[in-house]
């Protein structure tokens, strides 16, 4: 809204000439994320204690870890303040019209909706393992991808037409195989998979926030880069315009992360449960795919990749089908716990971890 | 309504089939009336629906696999073939009402006509009765293209919602009771007079298991020879695997000498199949059968007592639940199949022994069989064919309503399912770790006796999840008896497919199920040298929570195991294992079994390992070895323990405010139960 009004003031009374200041992606981009990083602070304290005279509360669930029975009791659904407060900062500062933007956002607030059933169901029936089936969660999520691939592919992708089936992979100039017969199944299985695999890695406190920030962190100085004409052209990357606009929603996005970890850090005082860490894997995996960075997410997302691949390998082929644990624990975090490191140790280690990877992504910018 | 007169039956393999469709079939008997019977060839109703004077015909039908397999292909196949074969036979026949009575036979004319239903080229209505109370997979699919399904039990109507009705089993209008002198008359076999009269068979197809025991019995039956008289329907399987028939006679020439075998046969007579059972039930005094609903429902109708030897790993375990139900009531006595290891294979079996003890005990018992005859009489109800010709005439209107309320009160047996069952146990051994005892979930002696059995049948199973299923469970009812069978089931070491040993796989007998057997060991606490030896081979154990349990038993059986000295060296290797859990369990056993010699020096070397956890353990190994007061020079440790890296990666967190919160908890609890005492 700030955008709107004032590019309309600037362009019609010279007195407001100072407001060109919006016309600048940077400049908007850290309003955004003071912004988002201000009412995060100032709204979860009260949004805590809304929550626990609700009852929405994180319930008891078995995964056989000291850490895991005394998180019972912490309010859940810290989600809402992320997504609140990204939207809130969003509509001040952005251009509500690009469609890189809306499609983001929607893909935040569809799977954020999601949880946000999960999570009230969980709270419902007062059982940590009784949610929202995952039939269900997947068939919501399918829907969505199917949804969201149809629009990449349709007239009103916000994707320039010749680069609508092309599947890049790090380190190479030209895209890897260019159909879109190929192509929207793969982002149709992307969006799914990575739109699950922060709701696995959210198991300790602050572990699935910093990593969540620094892969939208880079994916914003991918937006930023690759929406502006000169750099994309000097990058040798195919210039996305519009795509700039990302930059904006990358640091609310920031904003509202740091926010939140102020106190989701350990001792957790809220968690962002189902809701949340969902809302985040859908805008992740929508950003990843209109910046045509998917292949990157399997380096730049490594802790969330290695979280889901573990827990899902672990599960479906070991216990279920081998009759075995193939890992000491699953998912990666639990195992971590398991050989003996303090939750405190085995989120830090993490954090470090995530950190290197999007140092690395962001080094396959001009290695290519 | 319009007039009958064209019906087709179907539904057959088995005794148990065949003989509803004929009784439901006499229903519609009249001069106007033509029948055919549609069935397949080489099983019991070619011989025995000719012989009612109705014409047959054959079509192609296999059993329902259950499980994909190459038979899955054979079965679909067939059924093509079979329903192909019946619409011809529909279309010509030209059927006013189809009545099937279940069974993989029915399945074929049941698709046709619902086929031919839709394409408007019949008009046949089509019936459906089931016999057993819980339906199979191929029974539950064909419920939804007929018009009624009449059921034997009341918790069957919840299979076939909207369509069932409760009947009752239909009997043939022979099954009724005849004057034993009239009986004698017509059998074509002699029997001699002042005798009991025992019947012993497996149905119409026979049962290996059974046939087995009994060849078995009639060894310690031989000094009542002169009091007793057994007529033993072997049954009319004839199939490569078994041939009923040949082998009782092999099995009674192995087991018994010439002479042995003229003293039997003075009392004991076999023959493959009875066309006129209701002559010999009305000659015996006892009869010996399984559980299916057919020979249950003829017991009673007879008014006979009788033994059941249930057969086990049904769908459903409905055998087993018939026969319970029945007991129950004190109308039967049952034998429970055992599982037990014959040539290094588990399989089920009834020992001969234990089959001739019981008949005994209720032979002599007249007062006792009288009363259960009695009982006998009165558990099923005998009017099914009346109930269905009503419906099927149009006379009873809504009979729905009837059948929910049957099904309301009819649920239920009142013990747990298998995976429940786990759960109860699992708990309340959770919540008492020193003095748990299955009987504080299962309190009554027989129910015990009979979950430990459910649980024993299941490490025949052939997915691993029930097996595995069926090992915690037997752990944790505390069935020592099962101790042998569950070491067959540990040392098969059949390896799995190439596919599953990619991916870490190793024997059909997974990982869990083997981890799972040793636990069951450390709760029941037995050993034997079996059971050593199981600890020995689990210690090298491709997986490693099957190393680490077979350590963890080690710690537990301690002194009292043995072959300590090989043990001790297997587990100190573990020592070197590169999984955590392995050098935690192995570093505490040796503290367990160990002395200063061959387990100290191992491990005060491991003063600086890497992992935190394993020095941990290290450390309780030592202390376990102080404490049993088999260091000579506690100075030495003393030394070398100062050399321990002591740092720690994790920590046990102390929230203040909740500890004071579950102190507060407590508290209150225990006033609480201040208050209710006095």
């Amino acid at each position: 809204m700030i955008y709107f009004l004032g590019k309309f003031l600037h362009t019609q009374f010279e007195a407001f000439s100072f407001l060109r200041l919006v016309d600048y992606i940077t400049a908007r981009a850290i309003g955004a994320a003071l912004t988002a990083i201000l009412l995060t602070l100032f709204f979860t304290p009260i949004f805590i204690r809304f929550l626990h005279r609700r009852g929405f509360v994180d319930q008891w669930r078995n995964t056989g870890t000291v850490s895991s029975y005394d998180k019972t009791g912490t309010p859940a659904m810290g989600g809402v303040i992320i997504i609140g407060c990204i939207l809130v900062s969003c509509l001040l500062w952005c251009n509500l019209i690009n469609g890189y933007l809306v499609s983001v956002l929607t893909g935040m607030v569809f799977f954020g909706i999601i949880g946000m059933i999960d999570d009230v169901a969980k709270a419902r029936r007062k059982s940590g393992d009784h949610g929202l089936s995952e039939a269900k969660k997947l068939l919501l999520q399918a829907g969505f991808a199917a949804a969201f691939t149809v629009y990449l592919a349709g007239p009103f992708s916000p994707l320039p037409a010749d680069q609508i089936g092309a599947f890049y992979i790090p380190f190479l100039k030209a895209p890897l195989y260019d159909s879109v017969l190929f192509y929207l199944p793969v982002v149709f299985l992307f969006v799914i998979v990575v739109g699950n695999s922060v709701n696995i890695t959210d198991g300790l406190d602050g572990l699935a926030i910093v990593p969540s920030v620094f892969v939208i962190g880079v994916l914003g100085v991918f937006g930023y880069l690759l929406g502006r004409i000169d750099y994309a052209r000097y990058l040798n990357y195919s210039y996305l315009p519009g795509a700039g606009e990302l930059v904006v929603f990358s640091a609310a996005f920031i904003g509202a992360g740091i926010g939140f970890l102020w106190f989701n850090a350990y001792p957790a005082q809220v968690i962002m449960g189902d809701t949340g860490s969902l809302a985040i894997g859908g805008c992740m995996a929508v950003l990843s795919v209109v910046l045509k960075q998917e292949a990157l997410f399997l380096i730049l997302g490594g802790v969330f990749v290695a979280e889901a691949a573990s827990s899902q390998i672990q599960d479906k082929i070991g216990i279920r089908w081998l009759g075995r644990r193939i890992f000491l624990r699953a998912p990666l975090h639990h195992a971590m716990q398991h050989k003996g490191l303090a939750e405190t140790k085995v989120v830090i280690r993490l954090w470090i971890t995530a950190g290197i990877l999007a140092l690395i992504a962001l080094a396959t910018l001009k290695l290519r | 309504m319009q007039d009958i007169k064209r019906v087709l039956l179907t539904g057959g393999g088995t005794a148990g089939h065949v003989n509803p469709a004929l009784a439901i079939g006499s229903i519609f008997a009249g001069a106007e009336t033509r029948f055919l019977f549609v069935g397949i060839r080489g099983r019991v109703e070619e011989d025995v629906v000719p012989r009612e004077g109705i014409p047959i015909k054959f079509i192609r039908a296999s059993r329902y696999p259950g499980r994909y397999s190459p038979e899955m292909a054979r079965f679909l196949v067939n059924l093509l073939i079979g329903s192909i074969q019946s619409i011809f036979i529909l279309l010509r026949f030209r059927p006013d009402i189809i009545v099937g009575t279940g069974g993989y036979v029915a399945a074929p004319i049941m698709i046709a006509s619902a086929l031919l239903k839709k394409l408007r080229l019949s008009r046949a209505r089509i019936y459906m009765h089931e016999q057993n109370s819980v339906p199979g997979k191929l029974n539950r699919l064909m419920g939804r293209f007929v018009h009624k399904v009449f059921v034997t039990f009341s918790e069957t109507l919840s299979f076939f919602p909207g369509r069932g009705m409760l009947v009752g089993y239909p009997l043939r209008k022979q099954i009724s009771r005849e004057s034993r002198e009239e009986a004698i008359q017509k059998i074509d076999f002699k029997i001699p007079e002042g005798r009991k009269i025992v019947l012993v068979f497996g149905g119409s197809q026979g049962s290996r298991i059974m046939n087995q025991a009994l060849v078995d019995a009639l060894g310690h039956l031989l000094p009542y020879r002169d009091s007793l008289f057994i007529i033993h329907g072997v049954g009319l399987f004839n199939k490569k695997e078994y041939h009923a028939v040949r082998d009782t006679e092999e099995r009674l020439r192995r087991a018994y000498s010439e002479t042995q075998i003229k003293d039997i046969e003075t009392f004991y007579t076999y023959h493959p199949f009875f066309y006129d059972i209701e002559n010999v039930y009305a000659v015996s005094d006892l009869v010996v059968a399984r559980a299916g609903s057919g020979s249950l429902n003829e017991i009673s109708a007879m008014g006979l007592p009788a033994l059941i030897i249930p057969k086990s790993n049904l769908p459903g375990n409905h055998q087993v639940l018939n026969a319970r139900s029945m007991e129950k009531a004190g109308a039967v006595d049952i034998l429970y199949e055992q599982i037990a290891v014959e040539n290094n294979k588990l399989s089920e079996t009834v020992s001969g022994k234990r089959l001739a003890e019981k008949l005994l005990s209720l032979i002599q018992n007249d007062e006792r069989l009288k009363e259960m005859g009695a009982i006998s009489r009165t558990f099923f109800n005998q009017d099914a064919l009346v109930r269905i010709e009503k419906h099927i005439r149009g006379e009873t209107a809504t009979d729905n309503d009837s059948d929910l309320l049957l099904m309301k009160s009819g649920k239920g047996y009142g013990l747990p399912n298998n995976p429940s069952l786990l759960r109860r146990l699992e708990r309340e051994a959770e919540k008492h770790r020193h003095d748990y005892r299955p009987e504080m979930v299962v309190p009554r002696p027989q129910d015990l006796e009979y979950l430990k059995n459910r649980a024993g049948t299941l490490l025949l199973h052939s997915s691993w999840q029930h097996r595995n299923l069926g090992v915690k469970l037997l752990g944790l009812l505390g069935a020592k008896e099962k101790i042998p069978a569950m070491l067959a089931l540990y040392f098969e070491r059949k390896p799995v497919l190439w596919v599953k040993k990619l991916l870490g796989g190793d024997f059909e007998q997974v990982g869990f199920i083997r981890r799972n057997i040793l636990t069951a060991l450390v709760r029941l606490d037995e050993l034997s040298p079996e059971i050593e030896e199981a600890l020995l081979a689990g210690v090298t154990d491709p997986y490693y929570e099957v190393r680490a349990q077979a350590a963890h038993a080690v710690a537990h059986f301690g002194a009292r195991l043995a072959s300590t000295q090989t043990l001790l060296i297997a587990v100190k290797k573990l020592l070197e294992d590169s999984n955590i859990d392995v050098t935690v369990a192995a570093a505490e056993a040796l503290g367990q079994i160990g002395g200063e010699q061959d387990a100290l020096p191992a491990l005060l070397g491991m003063w600086d390992t890497r992992l935190w956890k394993v020095r941990a353990a290290v450390l309780r190994g030592i202390l376990h070895l102080v404490k049993r007061g088999v260091i000579g020079n506690p100075e030495a440790i003393e030394d070398q323990a100062t050399k321990f890296i002591l740092t720690s990666t994790d920590f046990r967190p102390h929230f203040e405010i909740k500890a004071v919160y579950r102190h507060l908890m407590e508290l209150i609890e225990m006033e609480k139960e201040k208050r209710i005492a006095p």
